[in-house]
């Protein structure tokens, strides 16, 4: 262990590396890699590090990479890449093979604004477009989150109850960029916590087999609802690895749904990634001040939380969920699906929308201020509410 | 929590700065954070990069909008704004050699510290003298400005990697830092908004466009126009635009040609084929392959474009102009253009001085000539000839016109002693070619020396030739090498059976037999020219018969009035003391020069000091850049294609009479555009093909730069072919 002080992508290419590296044990590392900025460092240190056992495959595109990846997790590889923004939405179809595949390839994405407009700056409207392709999705606040959810990630989307892909997600430049102290573990508490990837459906020489042929409805549907139970089988996952990941490395990787000053408050916001570390400064600032608001920092996405979502938040009668992406027309991706995952279980709360930080413009504390006192005054919900227009 | 904010521009290292700062406070305990603000950046480009530490964990996550300090990589970025948010009390660290108290006036309010990194990072070999990277060397800059001991500095760099050079620059830097003192007045806190490309807005209004950045502050240079003067302008003692004239023809556009050589000389014609041709020794394309036939295609010019002179509007003025050689036709020419009533005074009874009778017919035939002469007289020039001036005619002359140039060139021809000999057997080479202009040389099956090494002397030994001598010897007392005359026409005389003896003086002569004596070359004399030294006893003979002296000429004074002052400056002021009118003296009989084109200057010249007496206004003789004469070895030649020259035709050896012009000139012009142009902008526009950013238009015949969008990178300077295009450092 020793702190250092890294960037996210670093971060990021750090905790995929030792993960490859600890499937030295067994059929190695593999990954496809194609460059995009803000991610294009993770690429480079992931082909910098000296695997054991194990590829790097320079490809002609982010579809290929994730070919490559599909690839080797089908071979029984330690599969994982990187990518971000249009090159996810080029990569798409491939994103798709790979969850219903049940891959279990860990991919780190950054948020950057999908073009057009030509934008490079943070913006989730590039993950949550793949938001119902099978994959485990974790949106992270700082550099050291990244590192340990990466870690996270491989444990449970090779956990045999799952066996589904996982994002690992992460703000363009206001962490992939941006260099913090984090702590970067040794190899030894890697392997120790990352046991040898056993995909079990690979291919083998002696049993050959066909993946991904054509299949009547009747298939398709209980493939789909495979996939559905794996989902409703992760949080209870996450928990459990949560709790070894802390045993062996001293830290929380953090919960999949992160409260802060929930309990009796009036007005609750919902944030994710950098977002959050500025809300809960406001969140703290008018708690101080005796305001009964709070913070709920939401890192996982999918499977969607909705259990611990209705339980941490009942009662409460504001919730103002930050949001920085826009699904057109219909506002906030996130606080869509909270609307939806509280429709019916409840008092009815009020949950506002607010669209915060679009292409990657600053979410500042009086930003926050300004939504908090909105959503504090607000009698009933409306319209998503955005903030940081020019005038 | 303490927010540095760091404006450089890209390449110098400002993200680096921030990390090395992070990691000096981080190896201290402090929780920090570092990261640039990225955009399309490239070297030159502003950037900010920011820093953030505090012994608390920190939670703010945008970029530093109100820092405690800030530091400027670059202090040409000053004005830019970069102030803005700056907390009262803050520091300002700017990269300068300037002293904080110096720099204070642009940070009104603000403390400023100073330290020269960018040549502290020069000394340590830090990026290139060209971009010195400086960010280790303000890190050691930082540590002294806000108090923290060397060591902590030198741990931070060394956890980076930073060693070596790196180390030593923080040093340096921690030591020369100059700390400036705390201002008495606060800031003013409406300090303007910086200016800076930050995060630019991509989308306007409703329509999805994409907004202009102005990407001109991103330069640390920028590409200007630099003319320089082509060798070949440079050294015309006619002051033609030499360049001007071979783009025209290169254009294709011969009549403007003939208009540009008009505009200095008026005798292109003779120019094009008896000039020495200086521009052509000067050309810069000799370093490449083969000069330009500059000669030739002033002849192609003149013989072949078509220009109307009219006459401007009448002065009162009336000049008499003592002469119609090349300098006198000269001055003529220029006073009638600016409308003077011009004299033109002739000893002979046609015009034209020595082009007419002292440069044989087949290298300057009369219908050439008179070519020329035409167009001076179409301009109203009067002409009085069979009008010998001496000193009494000069007189009544400076009663009858408001001023009077004498350009009588130069009269007195240098004799030989070589004891008694009979009148005939003896003759000045100008004689000899005069009589025969006028079919009176008789040469025919006589041996015959002619002494001399200048052009003079190859016109009388070839014209020799041409009317039928047993032999000719060319007798020379330096080498070759040594001889004035132009190389071709020492070539030609070589093909057409002239001999040289060089080395040789003449010291005797009996008719049958020239006594030499023998010579070596001694310590260069006062011309530049090695010294001929006699070789005692060496005394022998040449069989000749008759013996032609082109030794050279000089001016004769005696028609000037006593006491006249005859000398260069003889062309701008009166030789004498005032008498009715002011007299000058022009051309050769002034310069001593002894080429038409040399003639033609000086003509030119005093018709426009006359002018400047009459009218007080001045007219520039001869445009030279001031940023001087271009060498070749600024200009990119190797953009340039290789071209064979293209010389003139020339008569077959048994075609070479008296009458028929021996040069027949160029075919066409197309050896014009062998022309590099160097050090002038002829609107090739590949500096335009070549901008990666399309900030470079032609307009008005001119490269134009738009310095909002232009980021400095160079490649029109690059790719100027002739070195017109400099880059300026901001």
């Amino acid at each position: 262990m020793a702190l250092d002080i890294v960037t996210g992508n670093h971060a990021a290419g750090y905790a995929l590396s030792r993960a490859g590296e600890a499937n030295r044990r067994a059929l190695g590392a593999a990954c496809g890699i194609y460059p995009i900025t803000p991610q294009t460092e993770i690429i480079e240190y992931v082909s910098k590090f000296p695997f054991t056992k194990g590829a790097v495959v320079p490809v002609e595109s982010e579809h290929s990479a994730m070919g490559v990846a599909i690839g080797a997790s089908l071979a029984g590889a330690r599969a994982f890449t990187a990518s971000s923004s249009n090159g996810l939405a080029y990569m798409a179809e491939n994103i798709m093979v790979a969850g219903y595949y049940r891959c279990p390839i860990v991919m780190v994405a950054v948020n950057r604004t999908l073009g057009p407009p030509w934008n490079i700056w943070a913006d989730q409207g590039d993950t949550l477009m793949m938001r119902d392709l099978a994959w485990l999705q974790f949106y992270c606040e700082t550099n050291q989150e990244v590192l340990d959810t990466t870690l996270m990630a491989f444990r449970i989307a090779e956990d045999p109850r799952v066996m589904l892909p996982a994002m690992v997600i992460m703000d363009a430049f206001i962490m992939s960029h941006t260099q913090c102290e984090t702590d970067l573990p040794d190899q030894t508490l890697v392997d120790a916590f990352l046991p040898t990837c056993d995909v079990p459906h690979r291919t083998k020489v002696e049993h050959p087999t066909t993946i991904g042929g054509l299949v009547w409805p009747l298939e398709t549907v209980s493939q789909r609802l495979e996939v559905d139970e794996a989902m409703a089988r992760v949080p209870e996952v996450y928990e459990e690895h949560r709790q070894r990941f802390y045993d062996l490395f001293g830290r929380d990787p953090g919960a999949a749904v992160q409260p802060y000053e929930v309990t009796g408050a009036e007005a609750v916001l919902v944030a994710t990634e950098s977002i959050a570390t500025t809300a809960r400064e406001v969140v703290k600032r008018r708690r101080a001040r005796g305001e009964k608001v709070g913070l709920l920092k939401l890192k996982m996405f999918r499977p969607f939380p909705d259990e611990q979502l209705n339980e941490l938040l009942a009662g409460v009668p504001k919730i103002g969920v930050l949001d920085r992406n826009y699904g057109a027309s219909v506002g906030g991706i996130f606080g869509m699906e909270l609307r939806a995952a509280l429709q019916g279980r409840g008092a009815g709360a009020l949950v506002q929308d607010y669209l915060t930080g679009i292409g990657g413009g600053d979410v500042t504390e009086a930003m926050v201020e300004e939504v908090l006192d909105d959503l504090l005054a607000r009698t009933r919900g409306g319209r998503p509410v955005w903030k940081g227009v020019k005038s | 929590m303490i927010e540095i904010r760091i404006h450089g521009r890209g390449g110098q290292g400002g993200v680096t700065l921030a990390k090395v700062i992070a990691t000096t406070r981080f190896l201290q305990g402090d929780s920090v954070q570092a990261f640039g603000l990225y955009a399309a950046e490239r070297a030159g480009a502003p950037i900010q990069a920011f820093c953030r530490f505090s012994a608390e964990p920190i939670t703010r996550r945008t970029p530093i909008t109100e820092p405690d300090h800030i530091i400027l990589l670059d202090p040409t970025l000053a004005s830019l704004g970069v102030t803005q948010g700056l907390k009262a009390g803050g520091w300002v660290l700017v990269n300068s050699p300037d002293t904080p108290e110096a720099l204070a006036k642009q940070f009104p309010g603000y403390r400023v510290a100073a330290v020269d990194a960018t040549e502290i990072a020069r000394t340590h070999e830090l990026g290139t003298r060209a971009l010195p990277i400086v960010n280790t060397a303000l890190a050691g800059a930082v540590g002294r400005m806000l108090d923290m001991p060397l060591e902590w500095v030198e741990a931070g760099l060394t956890h980076l990697g930073f060693i070596g050079p790196n180390l030593g620059a923080a040093r340096d830097a921690y030591a020369a830092t100059r700390l400036g003192a705390q201002p008495v007045a606060a800031p003013a806190l409406d300090a303007p908004a910086p200016k800076l490309d930050r995060i630019p807005g991509l989308v306007t209004g409703n329509t999805g466009a994409t907004p202009k950045v102005r990407t001109g502050n991103w330069a640390t240079q920028r590409p200007v126009r630099h003319g320089q003067t082509p060798p070949c302008n440079d050294v015309c003692p006619a002051g033609n635009d030499v360049q001007g004239f071979l783009h025209a023809l290169a254009d294709k556009d011969v009549n403007r040609a003939l208009e540009i050589l008009l505009e200095t000389s008026p005798l292109p014609g003779v120019c094009g084929r008896v000039c020495q041709g200086p521009c052509m020794e000067a050309c810069n394309r000799i370093s490449y392959d083969e000069g330009v036939n500059v000669r030739g295609l002033e002849r192609f010019a003149s013989d072949h474009g078509h220009i109307e002179l009219r006459p401007p509007p009448a002065r009162e003025e009336q000049v008499a102009v003592v002469g119609s050689g090349p300098g006198g036709l000269s001055a003529a020419y220029h006073l009638a253009r600016l409308g003077y009533a011009v004299t033109l005074h002739e000893a002979e009874g046609q015009l034209g001085g020595l082009l007419r009778t002292g440069i044989p017919e087949y290298r300057l035939p009369d219908a050439a000539l008179d070519r020329d002469l035409t167009r001076i007289l179409m301009l109203g020039v009067k002409v009085q000839v069979n009008d010998r001036v001496d000193r009494a005619r000069l007189t009544e002359l400076t009663k009858s016109s408001d001023a009077v140039l004498v350009a009588t060139g130069l009269q007195h021809l240098r004799p030989m002693d070589l004891g008694e000999v009979p009148p005939w057997s003896v003759v000045q080479g100008i004689d000899f070619l005069a009589q025969a202009h006028e079919g009176q040389a008789v040469v025919e099956g006589l041996r015959v020396a002619v002494v001399g090494g200048g052009n003079t002397a190859f016109d009388a030994a070839r014209t020799a030739v041409r009317l039928g001598a047993a032999s000719v010897d060319v007798v020379y007392r330096r080498t070759r090498a040594e001889m004035p005359a132009i190389p071709e026409e020492i070539e030609e005389a070589l093909e057409e059976g002239v001999k040289l003896s060089c080395l040789e003086l003449p010291v005797a002569f009996v008719p049958g037999r020239l006594t030499c004596r023998s010579m070596k070359l001694g310590a260069n004399d006062a011309s530049g020219r090695p010294r001929p030294v006699e070789v005692l006893g060496s005394e022998h003979d040449i069989m000749c018969d008759l013996v032609i002296l082109a030794l050279g000429q000089s001016p004769e004074l005696s028609l000037f009035p006593e006491g006249a002052r005859v000398s260069v400056s003889a062309e701008r002021q009166p030789v004498a003391a005032p008498m009715s009118a002011p007299i000058y003296a022009v051309g050769d009989v002034a310069t001593q020069a002894g080429t038409v084109s040399a003639a033609i200057g000086s003509g030119r010249r005093a018709a426009y000091a006359l002018h400047e007496r009459f009218t007080g206004e001045r007219l520039a003789a001869a445009v030279h850049d001031p940023d001087g004469v271009i060498h070749p070895d600024r200009m990119h030649m190797h953009l340039f294609e290789h071209a064979a020259r293209h010389g003139d035709r020339v008569q077959p050896i048994e075609a070479r009479t008296y009458t028929e012009e021996v040069h027949m000139g160029l075919e066409d012009a197309s050896e014009a555009a062998r022309c590099l142009s160097c050090g002038v902008c002829n609107q090739c526009g590949r500096c335009v093909t070549y901008c990666p950013e399309g900030v470079l238009v032609l307009k008005e015949g001119q490269v134009a730069f738009d310095y909002d969008y232009c980021k400095g990178c160079g490649v029109c300077a690059a790719e100027c072919p002739r070195g017109g295009i400099v880059m300026e450092r901001l």
